[in-house]
């Protein structure tokens, strides 16, 4: 088996038994990113080769010197016989969202293209610290606005690494992708309405929203405050519990970030899920969307593959010992993407406030005949399509005389989600549960182009995910199987407030249960051809 | 012409004197700092940071707004205040709206004519400062020294009559501000900023008209200026047949002129919401109530006690009330004085505040403590020295920290009473002018005042007058 194959935990595992080098997985991610991964994304791509459409692209900048210096850093520290952290020498990627000191970070926008952070995300530093190898920045749809990474202002965006004709989903797709392509172990991304657990279904890979607050948000670049939950990718369950492990835990510099003791993670998976009460909901069973002209909702069932994904799922528990409650009610998920339209718009018009080229970033070359031109031109030639229309929108719904029709409804909107989950999990309540089994997405990967611009439909791709993000509780995404295409199906496991180590464990028993499964043994497409050992 | 009254509503913005910023580690004080020295990622709106709360800008917020007898609120939040402005770093403002820290309250003002106007609160509430710019030679520069300065915004309803009256709200409001320890309240520093809505209306009416609005009376004189100059224009344009229009007028305090800034037609939108990179501010009802009972007695009360309990007038109760340490001294020389509270107020109202100008110190940072006053009042009491060798003792303790009895013997400035040392000075000083001893004698008494004359010069002024006047007559009446 090649280097690249393994998992995090075998990784780190063969660093600090000093069986590997530290520097050695660096090389092997340097060359496996050469491989699959071809011209980086930029402001301005060029004329492409036609071979670059059979590549990954999910890297902005591979940070080669750096990585192999942190390798170097870790290999002396066991030859020094010192602790090298639970993460020593794994490949990793961090989403370009995530400010790192002395690296550019973008955000996928023209607008802050070229800004150079002087300070390190806290989630990214404890990665560090952990021994984790930092390969570079991932690509994103741009400011995380979006769910196919094609909005990103750095081209090419990323593809699916099972398909290189479909999207790796978004926003976190270049994390969900580099891990797919084995370009690296583990991934860091940021989920605010599904980002982390959409292109993780998508790419056939494991993804973790925590719940709000487990992880410090200090220096991601915000999206919509009240929702932006940093976690994991990785190619199995255990990876993301011990990425989890490291980065979890209260930051005195982010206020929102939970004091609450960080449970071990690792420890849980060492159970089963017998008796566990695991619950199935008929309101994920569809999406449901307004008519545009008559505001009407109307209903889709999810595509069929999936939905039979996460039935066989239930069964493979039940077999193993878990109590499958079914129709559990959870009515307002249909609600969940409105909600999310009004509250996240607010938030984000907000936080671009300061993009206003001023200060850093973009400023129009033009000259300007007073301050509000100065602002109209920067942001006008700074921003792409996505974040412009979130600007407007945001503006809108939070303008004096509408905030009581838009905002302050969706704020109610979002408590009535919360307690569908505070009823669903409720010890003394009617369901009880440890955890409730959904998809991921109502849909597996769809082609490139085919949704983009169409700013509705392609945010309720996200329907199933965004409750959670909504109520604050954590979700776990994992491969439950592909569809007739080949392409990944994700099945998601939603837990209680802070009860990350549940949704792991009954996460890894499902992976153990399911190993010898053959859709198990498919590789994505631009791993074919690599031999395996 | 119609009699008109002005109606004066006041915005002012107070800068708490934390140790640090309100969200980040920075020095709250940048003053005289070179710009843009004193900031960091937070406070200069970098993309990814985070702010995080203050404990003591909060702390203060709270003791300002029990001051103000205000009701302070177990939970108030933190909300956005979205613009766009090249000093505002992030582009919104983190301020509150609807639920700020304090609700009410009211300040009294004593008024000339002994009435008391109570000027009541709408509101308090917690905010960052934002920078500064400043435009030279055609280009436009920005500080950020200033962002994330800890403010509190204190708005009054409209109940003040004349531009005398808003100036007296700003003397009470920056007396109580240094009391209580929550500002250093200094305007020409910026720390007491103030912005006044003006309007006029018949007098004996009710109605609010429409208000213009004044921006930068940043000192006591501009706010008296400026509210005069405004309503008589208001009066001049409302007799003349025109109509008060909704403006933001700017005070240039060197010209002492107003000019219009634009026209306030259209509220601006905030779009406020919640700030959700924090958490609500909670209090306890009893952190609440510890801030209530560790108040200090305020100005006013004191004041009206000082007339009581030492029978001051309401002149001199007045001034000792002036300053929070003064009076604390005040009260401390008065309890290690036997003597009348009153005498301990001359001297401090004299000779004491002197000595504070001469050092430009407060009373609580002098090294002559109100022991050593009341002790040296004691001592020209009891005729131990004079007056002026007294009022000399206050300089030489506070530049020695010696106390006054020490330097009495060590400089051997105590009165001269011993009768037989004091009588060998007299014998020798009318041994030496036999002339004017004759003339005495033969029915010149008005020169017992050029004797005594005599006496006090060659003593250095150390003779103990009375003493000296009994020797005199009973050496020249010998004959």
């Amino acid at each position: 088996m090649s280097l690249t194959q393994l998992s995090a935990f075998e990784v780190a595992h063969k660093v600090r038994t000093g069986e590997v080098k530290a520097a050695e997985f660096a090389q092997a991610a340097l060359e496996q990113i050469r491989a699959v991964d071809g011209v980086s994304g930029s402001l301005n791509p060029g004329e492409l080769d036609p071979i670059e459409e059979s590549k990954v692209h999910a890297f902005i900048q591979v940070t080669q010197d750096k990585a192999i210096e942190q390798a170097e850093k870790v290999d002396q520290k066991i030859a020094n016989g010192d602790e090298p952290g639970l993460l020593a020498g794994v490949p990793l990627s961090v989403k370009d969202i995530f400010c790192v000191e002395g690296t550019r970070t973008t955000a996928a926008s023209k607008i802050i293209a070229n800004f150079v952070p002087p300070y390190t995300a806290t989630a990214v530093q404890r990665l560090v610290d952990a021994g984790a190898i930092v390969l570079g920045k991932v690509n994103l749809d741009e400011f995380t606005f979006g769910s196919s990474n094609e909005s990103s202002a750095f081209q090419p965006s990323t593809s699916n690494p099972w398909n290189t004709e479909y999207v790796p989903g978004g926003s976190s797709g270049g994390s969900a992708a580099s891990v797919a392509a084995q370009e690296v172990a583990l991934s860091l991304g940021t989920d605010t309405g599904g980002s982390i657990r959409q292109p993780a279904a998508f790419c056939g890979v494991v993804g973790l929203k925590p719940s709000y607050g487990r992880v410090s948000r200090l220096g991601l670049i915000a999206f919509a405050s009240s929702l932006d939950c940093p976690g994991p990718l990785s190619r199995n369950v255990r990876d993301s519990a011990l990425m989890l492990q490291v980065m979890a835990g209260n930051d005195p510099k982010d206020s929102t970030s939970s004091t609450l003791p960080v449970d071990d993670y690792l420890g849980a998976l060492e159970q089963d899920v017998k008796g566990l009460r695991i619950g199935l909901s008929p309101d994920y069973e569809a999406v449901y969307y307004p008519d545009l002209e008559s505001g009407e909702l109307h209903s889709e069932p999810i595509q069929k593959g999936v939905r039979e994904a996460v039935l066989r799922a239930a069964e493979t528990l039940a077999k193993a010992g878990a109590e499958i409650v079914e129709n559990v009610p959870m009515p307002n998920t249909r609600y969940g993407i409105p909600a999310y339209f009004v509250i996240s718009r607010v938030e984000a018009a907000s936080n671009l406030h300061r993009f206003d080229g001023v200060k850093y970033g973009y400023r129009t070359p033009e000259a300007v005949e007073d301050l509000n031109e100065l602002y109209r031109r920067s942001r006008a030639e700074g921003f792409g399509l996505e974040p412009k229309l979130r600007i407007l929108m945001g503006m809108y719904v939070s303008a004096a005389e509408h905030a009581s029709s838009y905002y302050q409804k969706a704020l109610k909107v979002r408590s009535m989600i919360r307690s569908d989950f505070e009823h669903a999990f409720d010890p003394q309540g009617a369901y009880r549960l440890d955890a409730l089994l959904t998809s991921t997405t109502a849909t597996t990967a769809f082609k490139r182009k085919a949704v983009y611009g169409n700013s509705v439909l392609m945010q309720y791709s996200d329907q199933m995910t965004v409750a959670s993000n909504h109520a604050g509780v954590p979700a776990l995404t994992m491969p439950g199987g592909l569809d007739e295409n080949g392409l990944p199906i994700g099945i998601q496991l939603i837990g209680n407030d802070f009860r990350e180590e549940m949704i792991l464990r009954i996460g890894n028993a499902y992976e153990q249960l399911t190993a010898d499964d053959a859709w198990r043994k498919v590789r994505p497409q631009v791993l074919q051809g690599e031999v395996r050992a | 012409m119609k009699d008109y009254e002005v109606i004066i509503g006041l915005e002012t913005h107070i800068q708490l004197n934390t140790e640090t910023k309100i969200f980040c580690s920075c020095k709250a004080d940048s003053w005289e700092a070179e710009p843009n020295t004193n900031i960091c990622p937070v406070c200069s709106g970098l993309p990814g940071v985070l702010p995080v709360l203050n404990a003591e800008a909060v702390h203060k917020g709270a003791i300002l707004a029990a001051a103000m007898h205000a009701q302070i609120n177990t939970k108030s939040y933190f909300d956005r205040k979205n613009y766009f402005y090249p000093d505002l770093p992030k582009g919104y403002q983190i301020s509150q709206f609807d639920q700020p820290i304090g609700r009410g309250g009211y300040l009294d003002l004593p008024l000339e004519n002994g009435e008391t106007r109570r000027v009541r609160i709408h509101n308090l509430h917690l905010e960052e400062d934002a920078g500064k710019t400043k435009t030279e030679r055609g280009v436009r520069l920005l500080d950020f020294n200033r962002c994330g300065v800890p403010l509190v915004e204190m708005v009054t309803e409209p109940d003040l009559r004349s531009g005398d009256e808003a100036a007296q709200y700003l003397i009470r409001l920056r007396q109580l501000l240094r009391w209580i320890g929550v500002s250093e309240a200094d305007m020409e520093r910026g720390h007491l900023r103030c912005d006044a809505n003006v309007s006029i209306r018949e007098r004996g009416t009710t109605v609010l008209n429409t208000k213009t609005e004044i921006k930068n009376v940043n000192s006591i004189d501009s706010v008296r200026q400026a509210i005069g100059e405004e309503a008589k224009r208001q009066i001049e344009l409302v007799e003349s047949g025109g109509k008060v229009e909704s403006y933001t007028l700017d005070w240039d305090a060197d010209r002492g002129k107003l000019t219009k800034m634009r026209s306030k037609e259209t509220e601006a939108d905030y779009r406020y919401f919640r700030e959700p990179d924090l958490l609500p501010v909670v209090l306890s009802t009893e952190e609440i109530d510890a801030v209530i009972a560790r108040l200090p007695e305020l100005p006013l009360a004191r004041r009206a006690r000082f007339e009581q309990e030492y029978q001051l007038s309401a002149y001199d109760a007045e001034i000792l009330t002036s300053e929070r340490s003064l009076s604390d001294y005040y009260e401390a020389a008065v309890a290690a004085y036997a003597g009348e509270a009153k005498t301990a107020a001359n001297w401090m109202m004299n000779d004491l505040s002197r000595l504070l100008n001469d050092l430009g110190k407060t009373a609580d940072q002098l090294v002559l403590k109100p022991e050593n006053l009341a002790e040296i009042i004691s001592m020209v009491d009891k005729g131990k020295i004079n007056a002026a060798t007294g009022k000399s003792l206050l300089k030489k303790v506070e530049e020695t920290g010696k106390s006054p009895s020490e330097i009495v013997d060590d400089e051997g400035l105590g009165l001269i009473a011993d009768s037989d040392a004091l009588r060998k000075q007299i014998e020798g000083i009318l041994a030496g002018a036999s002339a004017e001893v004759a003339s005495f004698r033969a029915g010149k008494e008005s020169l017992l005042g050029w004797f005594v004359g005599q006496v006090m010069r060659s003593s250095g002024g150390k003779a103990d007058p009375k003493r000296t006047r009994e020797i005199l007559l009973e050496l020249l009446n010998k004959e």
